[in-house]
């Protein structure tokens, strides 16, 4: 009984650090969730118009109790994510989030003799999380990144975090491939333990743990020669110059405009709004 | 010709070591994002942290561009870009990590020792975990409704707040920060440096040791923390007391309607006008 017990937890510990994690399924999830969503309805309405819609339901939520109008804020965002063609990997971080968040609390309430009077806080608990965090991955998810970069901008955020942004999506490609890359070559030269008896399995574990870590040398020095080129690059067109520089900023930001479907937008949920505070009220 | 003695990194080397540590920390937290938890029993395994990353690289360069780098490359490659951005939560977060790493690589005078080494890598990372379980517990506080009056909630939390510090500072603590800095500060001391065109740190060069005035501005920094928790709290009372009296008028809510009716048919005008003008 007990070394099945044993057995299952190694298979599982090695299982999750390595053999689930395909780094090319990720590289292409996060490639597709930047930029393979562009002729979505969300991905062309104007950046500062979303940003204030996720102000709204990003936070209002956090402050209604109200079950009612809580649930028509979810609807709301689950429809507005569908619209949003999000990539998979995204909405299943999504559900394991809402359940690490509430589902575990669950589990001790009823383990320290609570009773299903705390459902019901339960419940609204993991309805204001699931709005929030749909609201966000509509509108982070949803957006080109350079579009959120120039929409954050717009509304007086550090140039840095917007060029962190615009940075880190494109970047985030090339490292993987390179992770990947020390890693194979580990892989290659390596000799792991044998994965036969259960000490072996924790060896094979602890091995490829340190080769992850190992890993990182190499990964910090060719990382920091990149980012050496890149600031270089930058520092030859005046980057530091132009991030302060009032006219710049005026240039960058002169490509968003508002039309009709930008306004179109908000208004719709404004309507959805007030119809479910109705709805609400009326009960 | 200007001498390269830059310890104190100018400009450009400050930019340098912001954009390393961005990537680096937040490729390093995308993948803890990804990497499932699991438990046994009550004791939760989850490589909760690559902290050793921005920890190293503090310890190597200038802690407050770091310190900024790691929390903007988990606010940007982990929240952002999985769209787990969480609003006001990561406020906390992008401020506890900037204070436990800032103090970590202040705490270094000389990479190459070992002992100092290890013992700034744990107080980092105690440090910003401690900080991360107090406003966790005061964050469920504040989102429950009638925490003390549900049976067993408070209890549940302290527990399961406490539980999971312990089980982060020995686990990913010692797995995930110690160790690994351990192995590569002094690895990388004096390899780094150079390819950011700067001096490795030396007893001359580095900034002292955390004085006074740090500890105001983390304490200020933590305060900042809770203050936004606080703030939701407040503004929690304002807007329940509005949305109360929202939701007692039925012809409130009607009004609303119509005003939002009313704005839809102007933007539909507006917008067969312009279509028409196009076509």
């Amino acid at each position: 009984m007990s070394s099945d017990i044993k057995k299952k937890f190694s298979e599982k510990l090695s299982e999750n650090i390595m053999d689930k994690m395909s780094i090319d399924f990720l590289r292409t999830q996060v490639l597709k969730n930047a930029y393979g969503n562009k002729d979505t309805v969300i991905a062309g309405l104007d950046p500062r118009i979303l940003l204030v819609w996720y102000l709204f339901f990003g936070l209002i939520p956090w402050f209604s109790h109200d079950i009612i109008f809580l649930l028509g804020c979810f609807i709301l965002v689950t429809i507005t994510t569908m619209l949003a063609r999000v990539a998979g990997l995204v909405l299943l971080l999504f559900v394991l989030g809402v359940f690490s968040q509430t589902g575990y609390l669950l589990i001790v309430i009823l383990l320290f003799g609570g009773d299903a009077s705390a459902f019901l806080p339960l419940l609204t608990l993991s309805l204001k999380i699931s709005t929030v965090s749909l609201a966000s991955i509509t509108v982070f998810s949803g957006l080109d990144p350079d579009q959120l970069a120039n929409g954050l901008m717009w509304f007086g955020f550090p140039e840095r975090l917007s060029f962190s942004i615009s940075y880190a999506y494109r970047i985030l490609p090339v490292l993987l491939q390179e992770f990947q890359n020390i890693l194979l070559s580990y892989r290659m030269r390596g000799n792991p333990p044998s994965r036969k008896t259960f000490a072996g399995n924790l060896k094979y574990l602890i091995y490829q743990v340190k080769v992850i870590m190992h890993a990182f040398y190499p990964l910090m020095l060719n990382t920091a020669k990149r980012s050496r080129t890149t600031v270089e690059a930058l520092e030859l067109k005046g980057y530091r110059y132009a991030a302060v520089n009032k006219e710049v900023k005026k240039i960058r930001l002169s490509a968003l405009r508002l039309t009709n479907n930008d306004l179109l937008f908000p208004a719709l949920s404004f309507m959805w709004v007030a119809v479910t505070l109705l709805i609400s009220s009326l009960l | 010709m200007q001498q390269i003695n830059n310890y104190t990194a100018a400009q450009p080397q400050k930019l340098m070591i912001f954009v390393l540590t961005m990537s680096m920390y937040g490729l390093a937290t995308l993948f803890s994002e990804l990497i499932p938890s699991f438990q046994v029993g009550i004791v939760e395994f989850s490589v909760e942290y690559f902290l050793f990353i921005p920890l190293t690289l503090a310890m190597l360069f200038d802690p407050i561009s770091v310190a900024l780098g790691a929390a903007t490359g988990e606010l940007v490659f982990s929240e952002i870009m999985l769209g787990q951005f969480g609003g006001l939560g990561e406020l906390e977060k992008f401020i506890t990590v900037t204070i436990g790493v800032y103090i970590a690589g202040r705490l270094v005078s000389n990479p190459s020792n070992r002992k100092l080494v290890g013992f700034a890598a744990m107080a980092g990372t105690v440090l910003q975990l401690l900080m991360g379980t107090i406003v966790d517990i005061l964050k469920v506080q504040f989102a429950v409704e009638d925490f003390e009056a549900v049976a067993g909630l408070p209890q549940s939390v302290f527990a399961t707040e406490g539980f999971a510090f312990l089980n982060d500072v020995l686990f990913s603590g010692i797995l995930f920060c110690l160790l690994p800095a351990l192995y590569l500060v002094p690895k990388l001391y004096g390899k780094i440096e150079p390819l950011l065109g700067m001096q490795p740190r030396t007893k001359d060069t580095w900034l002292d040791a955390v004085n006074v005035k740090v500890i105001l501005g983390s304490l200020v920094g933590f305060a900042a923390a809770i203050a936004a928790e606080m703030l939701a709290e407040s503004g929690f009372e304002l807007i329940d007391w509005e949305a109360g009296w929202a939701e007692s008028g039925t012809a409130f809510a009607i009004g609303m309607i119509v005003a939002a009716a009313v704005i839809l048919v102007i933007i539909l005008i507006l917008r067969t006008n312009t279509s028409k003008k196009a076509g």
